[in-house]
């Protein structure tokens, strides 16, 4: 291609750099506010020396080691667990229209903030939960709750529950839009058909023929749950223990203890969650190694099938479990958006009053608007920034560099608590500025990598040809990105953005941390509400969160539909 | 709730800037002119002409606040987890905005300790005269912390002229946080003890005493628990427990709770603690393996019938949780009969808001009489008033009168009073009970 630059190339070549600008000056300012206190400089309490007195706080503290194993476990389990659990849906149901069953059944529970999600699962579960009083007295014979640890047990159990019912939907979905890729889907479909034409089991065929194809547009996702859940807070915070917790909810309580010399074992808590997350990483890569190495020789042993029907039956009582799960979860929280006084062991409340809801509408306007312009502008600004991004990739014909893709990923794999405070920390070194700003920036670094992990394979599996073609028929760069990629990439743009959207509607600590408290979106609404005690209020505004996140998903499903009825 | 107008806010105060100039320069000259006339009145002077002079000039300087604060946003950093709370800033905020012309906006946290870090955030940025955090609502530990880093305004209170409504002089508890000396750094808003309730329904007699809870946990095992330390309300409980248990030790001994901890006191103060609490854990919800994080999960739990009896430093809420269907309606509450651990609660300016004024001119109206008293009703959010009645007039002191008793509320007992221990054991505690029993 000959140079040719115009407006939109020099922005375009300019988006990689502006990328990773936006994300790395308020991470690396962020983290700078990490490294510095870790090494116990903290001039506001008075320290100004290095030392490695944190460290040796950390390393001190009774049960730091079953801190880090915990989070390293919950973690990897349970990334494991959605891992095979998606394979044996995706295996079953491949091609079937029960997959878009299955997919319209859990694509709500990716809009579901974390915190939303475990308060839910912690009503099903706990000995007073929906599922013990569906059972009491009649089956049971108990009048009061039993005394038993769940959720919160030590081992972290209820934490891998919680944990699988809210990724294993990230994982489908994201996997079923690579899918509804055309090149993607063709290839694969080629594969399986000549595999059934050969005598392959369905089950068996997409195992060996489908998932190495697949395999690596699962990839990225998956690294992404494994860094989040060996770092989340609300999962664990909710349904975990707490003698001792995970690391990562350690250290938000060190930062958040009104001795604000923990901060400098906070910090140092912070560079060790880092390590885990690593370690969590380099274990899933290790292990991918592992099967590669052992399964290469039954992809090509010719056996054409692995007790095929034995799995897919139990792969329908799985989904089937999830799919109860996840709708007497949300019963629950309806029940108790209306209910009076809900005594146990009644599976239906005493009353049922729409007082929680009157109090609730009576006061949202204001919350919802500023949910919706943080989310809008924040996505936008995402969206276009990777597709800038993507085009540069394409038009000076190398990928992106490898310091540059996991620069995008920072926010990710750092406990946002702790860079957080150092974002704090620079802007006030700036000073003044919207507040506005300052949490759409914010919601900029959660929202960006998100939806440049779920634009990047499409865009970058996109066939090349269609623009070369349009190339030598002498259109501008601008005219085959906007007329020959895009419309293509439609489909994964408006999941993307609903995405994006989804991420931002659910971020509490950027927005109460950079917004100084002054924007209240309904997460911080929901989140300061549960620190009270009115579950019925909580509910309210979880389901209005959730409520928020399904429309945008709705929209992203329904806009196609319309459009290409119209097109034919 | 809080809408931001930036462009129009910043315009504003410059305004108010240029005015302010003015206004200072004439209060300056005011306050001069006050000194140089009592200079050549020496001779004469007595003490009533000084305190006359020195109260006009009090006067003066109120006028100016006033005058300052006037168009001025105050952002009030307050736990926002209690619908009951955050109506009762809403009626304040209406009031100072007829009134004053102040715009309160309420900025609810999930936890103090992040205003906290905001303020230490920008100390450590160099910040001092732009802060966002204008007034706070602390006391105990985070006081503590903030005192001790000089993250708030010193010596503003005895420029509030309703801050003698509490009659200071008479009442050290209005001047003292947790045994603290407060100098002036925050101003008293109301008092709270530790309640306890219970679900009379399955355990009609509830325990009266620390020695009777021991024995009560051991008839209902598993239906009481208190929340994991830092928790304020966990540590509130093994405070009471604390304090309690070393009653009957030598008065010398005891004494040493309300001074910093020594590694001979902790010997000899913590003992009885630890001992009670090996005991207690086992006939805990969930035998003392798991706590929950903070006090509202306590009551979730009551509510939940999971367990029976809990504690609460918000007495008030307790009926009106059960008017929300947040609790069963055969809750009663009570005060234990060997004590209640009781602290006030204040509000503080930090060292760099930039709405002082208007934070003052609030933290005022929130000692008035009539702002008090509407705190104090029960249905708003019966929070005891810091006001000495005493000194107020028998119209003033009605309106302080409770109305019909709810089932559920606290009736008058005559439970002493426990003062809380020097903050310092409030880390100590923390730490060693983590050391115990926070790693299984």
């Amino acid at each position: 291609m000959a140079p040719y630059t115009s407006f939109f190339t020099r922005w375009v070549n300019y988006s990689p750099t502006l990328l990773v600008v936006l994300i790395l000056v308020p991470v690396g300012a962020g983290l700078l506010g990490v490294l510095l206190p870790a090494f116990g400089w903290l001039p506001a309490l008075g320290e100004s020396t290095f030392n490695t007195r944190g460290f040796t706080a950390l390393w001190n503290t009774a049960g730091f080691m079953s801190m880090a194993l915990l989070s390293y476990a919950t973690s990897l389990i349970s990334t494991l667990i959605v891992v095979i659990i998606s394979c044996f849906i995706l295996a079953s149901y491949f091609n079937s229209k029960l997959l878009s069953y299955v997919q319209r059944v859990l694509g709500p529970i990716l809009v579901i903030p974390h915190a939303a999600a475990a308060i839910a699962i912690g009503f099903l579960i706990a000995p007073s939960g929906f599922v013990m009083r569906l059972f009491s007295p009649w089956l049971t014979g108990v009048e009061q709750p039993p005394d038993i640890l769940l959720p919160n047990d030590p081992f972290g159990l209820s934490i891998i529950i919680g944990l699988v019912l809210k990724e294993l939907p990230f994982i489908l979905l994201m996997t079923l839009a690579a899918l509804q890729q055309k090149e993607i889907n063709h290839t694969i479909n080629a594969h399986f058909s000549l595999a059934k034409s050969l005598g392959y089991h369905p089950f068996t065929g997409f195992f060996k023929v489908v998932l190495p194809t697949l395999y690596p547009f699962m990839r990225l996702p998956i690294y992404a749950i494994l860094a989040y859940s060996s770092a989340s807070i609300e999962i664990p915070l909710i349904l975990g223990p707490n003698a001792p917790p995970t690391l990562a909810v350690a250290i938000m309580q060190w930062f958040n203890d009104v001795d604000l010399n923990l901060r400098i074992k906070a910090s140092a808590g912070a560079i060790a969650q880092l390590f885990v997350t690593l370690l969590v990483l380099f274990s899933w890569w290790l292990f991918e190694k592992l099967v590669m190495a052992f399964a290469k020789s039954s992809l090509v042993n010719g056996r054409r099938v692995y007790a095929d029907r034995a799995w897919r039956i139990l792969t329908h009582c799985i989904t089937l479990l999830i799919i109860f799960a996840i709708i007497f979860s949300l019963m629950g929280l309806i029940l108790w958006s209306f209910a009076g006084y809900w005594s146990f062991p009644h599976a239906f409340p005493d009353t049922l009053v729409s007082t929680h809801w009157q109090n609730v509408l009576s006061q949202i306007p204001e919350t919802l608007s500023n949910t919706l312009i943080v989310g809008v502008v924040s996505t936008s600004l995402a969206l276009v920034l990777t597709l800038f991004a993507l085009e540069a990739e394409q038009q000076q014909q190398k990928p992106l560099s490898t310091a540059t893709s996991l620069l995008i990923y920072l926010p990710l794999l750092i406990p946002s608590i702790a860079f957080l405070f150092g974002i704090v920390w620079m802007k006030e070194q700036i000073g003044g500025g919207s507040v506005f700003l300052y949490v759409i920036m914010g919601h900029l670094l959660f929202v960006l990598p998100y939806v440049f992990l779920s634009m990047a394979t499409s865009f970058r599996k996109l066939d090349q040809r269609y623009a070369a073609v349009a190339a030598s028929l002498g259109c501008s760069p601008w005219r085959i990105f906007w007329q020959v990629k895009l419309p293509q990439l439609s489909i994964p743009m408006l999941f993307t953005y609903a995405l994006g959207l989804a991420i931002s509607f659910s971020q509490y600590l950027p927005t109460l941390l950079l917004g100084g408290g002054r924007i209240n979106t309904l997460t911080t609404e929901a989140v300061a509400l549960s620190s009270g005690s009115s579950r019925r209020l909580t509910a309210v505004y979880v389901i209005m969160q959730l409520a928020l996140p399904a429309l945008g998903f709705l929209l992203a499903w329904l806009i196609p539909k319309i459009i290409f009825r119209q097109r034919q | 709730m809080s809408s931001q107008k930036h462009p129009s806010h910043f315009a504003a105060t410059r305004v108010v800037h240029q005015t302010k100039c003015g206004v200072i320069l004439l209060c300056l000259l005011m306050v001069l002119s006050f000194a140089a006339l009592s200079q050549v009145d020496t001779n004469t002077a007595n003490t009533k002409q000084t305190s006359a002079a020195i109260d006009l000039n009090k006067t003066k300087q109120w006028q100016h606040i006033l005058q300052e604060a006037q168009q001025q946003t105050v952002y009030f950093y307050a736990w926002g987890g209690d619908p009951q709370v955050n109506s009762y800033i809403q009626w304040v905020a209406k009031q100072v905005l007829e009134r004053y012309q102040v715009k309160l906006v309420h900025v609810k946290l999930a936890q103090t300790s992040d205003a906290v870090s905001r303020v230490l955030a920008e100390k450590s940025a160099q910040n001092t005269t732009n802060g966002q955090v204008d007034m706070l609502w602390i006391n105990g530990q985070n006081f503590a912390n903030m005192a001790k880093n000089n993250l708030l305004e010193p010596s503003w209170v005895e420029q509030l002229p309703n801050f003698t409504l509490t009659n200071p002089t008479q009442n050290p508890a209005m001047t003292r946080d947790f045994g603290v000396p407060t100098q002036g750094m925050e101003a008293p808003w109301g008092r709270a003890a530790l309640t306890f309730y219970h679900n009379s329904k399955y355990s009609p007699n509830p325990p009266m005493t620390l020695p009777e809870l021991q024995t009560w946990s051991r008839q209902h095992p598993g239906r009481f628990t208190y929340a994991k330390p830092p928790d304020f309300l966990g540590l509130s409980f093994l405070k009471y427990a604390l304090i309690v248990l070393n009653q009957s030790q030598d008065p010398q001994v005891f004494k040493l709770l309300y001074e910093t901890p020594t590694t001979n006191s902790q010997q000899l103060l913590l003992k009885p603690l630890w001992q009670f609490l090996d005991n207690l854990h086992p006939y805990l919800w969930r035998e003392g393996s798991y706590f929950v994080n903070d006090g509202a999960s306590l009551r979730r739990l009551v509510g939940d019938n999971e367990i029976l009896l809990s504690f609460t430093f918000t007495a008030p809420d307790i009926p009106a949780a059960v008017a929300r269907y947040d609790l069963p309606v055969n809750i009663r509450s009570y005060a234990m009969l060997d004590g209640s651990l009781s602290n006030v609660h204040f509000v503080g300016i930090p060292f760099n808001a930039a709405h002082k004024s208007g934070a003052k001119v609030v933290v005022n109206y929130l000692m008035s009489i009539e702002a008090q008293a509407k705190k104090q009703q029960s249905a708003v959010w019966g929070d005891s008033t810091v006001l000495d009645l005493s000194i107020l007039k028998t119209q003033q002191q009605n309106l302080f009168a409770s109305s019909s008793q709810h089932l559920s509320a606290l009736p008058v007992s005559n439970s002493p009073s426990l003062s809380e221990p020097h903050p310092a054991w409030v880390n100590l505690l923390t730490e060693e009970w983590l050391k115990r029993y926070g790693a299984h």
